[in-house]
């Protein structure tokens, strides 16, 4: 059989990745992770019912759900479009092979089909049906409804890698994705266009139709000839597999960042590796999705009082693009280390550099999160200390640990679930930085008061601010201290 | 200008490189050959600072090269493509380096035209990111960076593999230019014996992280190293 086979040796490939072992402890703590959004959404699913039946709406769960699926279909689609990572079957050692190209083909398209990361809505919408539909219902509705939202699902991914191959994932088709859907949801919000009520339509026929399940069948039909079709058009992999060859650099003029000289040039040089790696602008994204944190937080009441937790949240915002990037910063340099060790760049400068990089992404994040200055002073307060903190000691945090990771990194890989290259002492790092003072002020505040928290922060960021010069120094002896480590474990791959 | 001293480098309790006393002169074309895992990467990478002696030093310009910078004005290198910094293009590439060692931006088109032979008209104009180029032209965009910067000091590994036949002669003609214009002090290391010969006065040979020879070149100096690594 050789379908089988073909799946044998794609489990192989992931079985004899190198690092699949090393990273034990990752992989456990990955596990939990999942296991933890299992139950959530379990929990959910068994929950679901009696949160819509509360709903203030004529609508019963099913319809209200139902008005919703075309929204979840339209995200599932984006998110899949940002982050799911194109099926790179390595194509060329089989072509050569007596293998039929069809059975490559449908291969490389129904792959990703198989991946259980796409399924975990389900475990929200079976228990749905159970305690909800079949209620409403009965037992066939119930079964059409599941099945409605497989194929959503099979419609989605299709129809992702279809515009992901055609379209390629570059920084402005993201943008235009974005912007589309935040447009559909402000002419829900103004009442101008309501997808809801043309989505629960559709779909109520889908579902209580006893042939209504053929519309959506025709649908993933369609988009599985789509695929097809741009496979025929595209016989060969160098059309589709790696990127797009020739003039496709993005010109990136950078050129204001001349005048600071050395450190003005290696910030364009990280810049222009942001912008240029898979890996690196699915982070710029999901940092657009992760600046919209504290709606959830600071719109609520039940959270007014947990002091500890919107400073969490302030943090979060205020430093998030340090605290994404940062992680990484030095190691994502482990593809050219070697060069920039040896040309005439002093240790300190490029130390430097990355830390005027960081202090850049603190100064755009915190104008960005100032919207939510509307809020409330307290909010103000808040931000300001996360952020004068985030500069005076964080910064310094991630520029010192950052040494104790010395495995390359792998930037042309996307994305979200792309843990390549972490290593337990990721977390070890990121965990304090953002809980440490989450505990601070948590407990200073119901000690003393909110003010004396907020200040006992401002203080430590304000000196660490102020003693740069030393604090670098320290840096860069650590940084000479690590340097051989690095440099070998970058040079060793993955 | 280069002076090396007790040189060792063991992993794991296995010497694999074992230098007691070396001294480069300024100006001098040095070459190292040997067979595969002799240690001359190794040897290098420790000129370079990029792996830590387990005992003794390297010296450049009297200077220590460990945890120091000074030595980087001095040197230029190129090992692999990891001296390369693949998602830029090769002019963005080359104006980055440049500056690095003050040159401003007509410095570089200079530098870049008189680089224009060797590139073959492959090189430049196109809007190519490096990592898309074929290895021999990335060996040369690696050449060229690592004279950017007017080095005292050239290192290059195996600078000869994977460049077509062309570009082969132009490069040895090239260096020898170099060598007579600058006085530049040359390390290269190749596995092509007729190559090397023809451009490094001196030649070292490394077996097993050990001097074993060192010549000065000589028109029996190729068949005497033939002798050496036949079988």
């Amino acid at each position: 059989m050789l379908i089988l086979n073909l799946v044998k040796q794609e489990w192989k490939k992931s079985i004899r990745a190198q690092g699949f072992y090393k990273n034990l402890a990752v992989s456990i703590m990955l596990g939990f992770f999942a296991l933890y959004m299992a139950v959530v959404l379990l929990f959910l699913g068994f929950s679901l019912n009696e949160i819509l039946e509360k709903a203030d709406n004529k609508l019963n769960p099913m319809e209200l759900f139902n008005g919703a699926m075309l929204y979840l279909m339209l995200f599932g689609l984006a998110i899949r479009f940002l982050m799911q990572q194109l099926n790179t079957f390595n194509l060329p050692p089989y072509q050569v092979l007596p293998i039929k190209r069809s059975l490559l083909v449908n291969f490389l398209m129904l792959k990703p089909l198989t991946s259980p990361v796409n399924y975990f809505l389900l475990l929200v919408v079976i228990p749905f049906s159970i305690k909800s539909v079949v209620g409403y219902y009965g037992v066939s509705v119930a079964i059409r409804f599941v099945i409605s939202f497989v194929f959503l699902i099979w419609f989605d991914s299709l129809m992702a890698s279809f515009l992901k191959r055609k379209f390629g994932s570059g920084l402005l088709t993201g943008l235009i994705i974005i912007l589309a859907l935040a447009g559909i949801v402000a002419l829900e919000y103004f009442k101008l266009f309501s997808l809801f009520h043309y989505s629960g339509i559709l779909y109520n026929f889908i579902v209580l139709n006893p042939f209504g399940l053929i519309l959506p069948l025709i649908l993933v039909g369609l988009v599985f000839v789509l695929n097809k079709w741009f496979f025929s058009q595209n016989y060969y992999p160098e059309n589709f597999n790696s990127k797009i060859k020739g003039d496709k650099t993005v010109a990136t003029d950078l050129s204001f960042l001349n005048r600071f000289g050395v450190i003005g040039e290696i910030i364009g040089l990280e810049l222009k590796l942001i912008l240029r790696h898979k890996r690196t602008k699915s982070i710029l994204y999901m940092s657009g999705f992760f600046l919209l944190y504290g709606l959830m937080f600071y719109t609520r009441k039940e959270y007014a009082n947990s002091n500890g937790l919107l400073f969490f949240v302030a943090m979060f915002m205020t430093g998030l693009l340090m605290l994404m990037f940062g992680q990484w910063i030095i190691s994502w340099d482990s593809s050219h280390f070697d060069s920039l060790m040896t040309k005439n760049i002093p240790v300190r400068t490029y130390l430097n550099a990355n830390y005027y990089l960081l202090i850049a992404f603190n100064v755009i994040c915190f104008v960005l999160t100032t919207p939510y200055f509307l809020f409330g002073m307290k909010i103000v307060y808040m931000h300001l200390a996360a952020f004068i903190f985030n500069m005076g000691v964080n910064i310094y945090l991630l520029l010192f640990f950052a040494t104790y990771n010395t495995r390359k990194l792998d930037l042309s890989k996307s994305s979200a679930m792309n843990y390549q290259g972490t290593t337990y002492k990721n977390f070890l790092i990121v965990l304090p930085l953002m809980f440490l003072p989450m505990i601070i002020v948590g407990v200073l505040s119901s000690l003393a008061s909110m003010n004396i928290a907020l200040w006992t922060l401002t203080i430590l960021g304000l000196l660490g601010i102020l003693f740069r010069k030393q604090l670098i120094t320290l840096c860069v002896n650590q940084f000479n201290r690590r340097k051989y480590l690095m440099a070998e474990g970058f040079r060793e791959g993955e | 200008m280069i002076q090396v001293t007790d040189l060792q480098k063991a992993y794991n309790g296995v010497t694999v490189l074992n230098i007691p006393e070396l001294i480069i002169q300024q100006g001098e074309s040095f070459g190292l050959v040997g067979n595969n895992g002799a240690g001359k990467t190794t040897f290098f990478r420790l000129i370079l600072d990029l792996i830590e002696a387990t005992s003794g030093e390297v010296k450049i310009d009297n200077q220590k090269v460990e945890r120091n910078d000074a030595w980087k004005t001095l040197t230029g290198s190129f090992l692999d493509e990891g001296f390369l910094i693949d998602f830029l293009t090769t002019e963005e590439y080359f104006s980055f380096v440049g500056k690095l060692y003050q040159k401003s931006e007509g410095d570089i088109a200079v530098f870049l035209d008189s680089m224009k032979d060797f590139f073959n008209d492959e090189i430049l104009g196109s809007k190519k990111l490096i990592r898309d180029f074929s290895k021999g032209n990335q060996k040369k965009i690696g050449i060229a960076a690592a004279l950017i910067g007017d080095p005292k000091i050239l290192i290059l590994d195996e600078p000869f593999t994977a460049l077509d036949p062309s570009s082969q002669i132009r490069l040895k003609r090239f260096l020898t230019d170099l060598q007579n214009q600058f006085n530049m002090t040359m390390l290269i290391s190749s596995h092509d014996l007729n190559h090397v010969t023809e451009v490094c006065k001196r030649i070292v040979v490394l077996e097993k992280g050990k001097i074993v020879k060192d010549l000065n070149t000589n028109s029996d100096t190729l068949k005497e190293l033939e002798a050496y690594f036949a079988v």
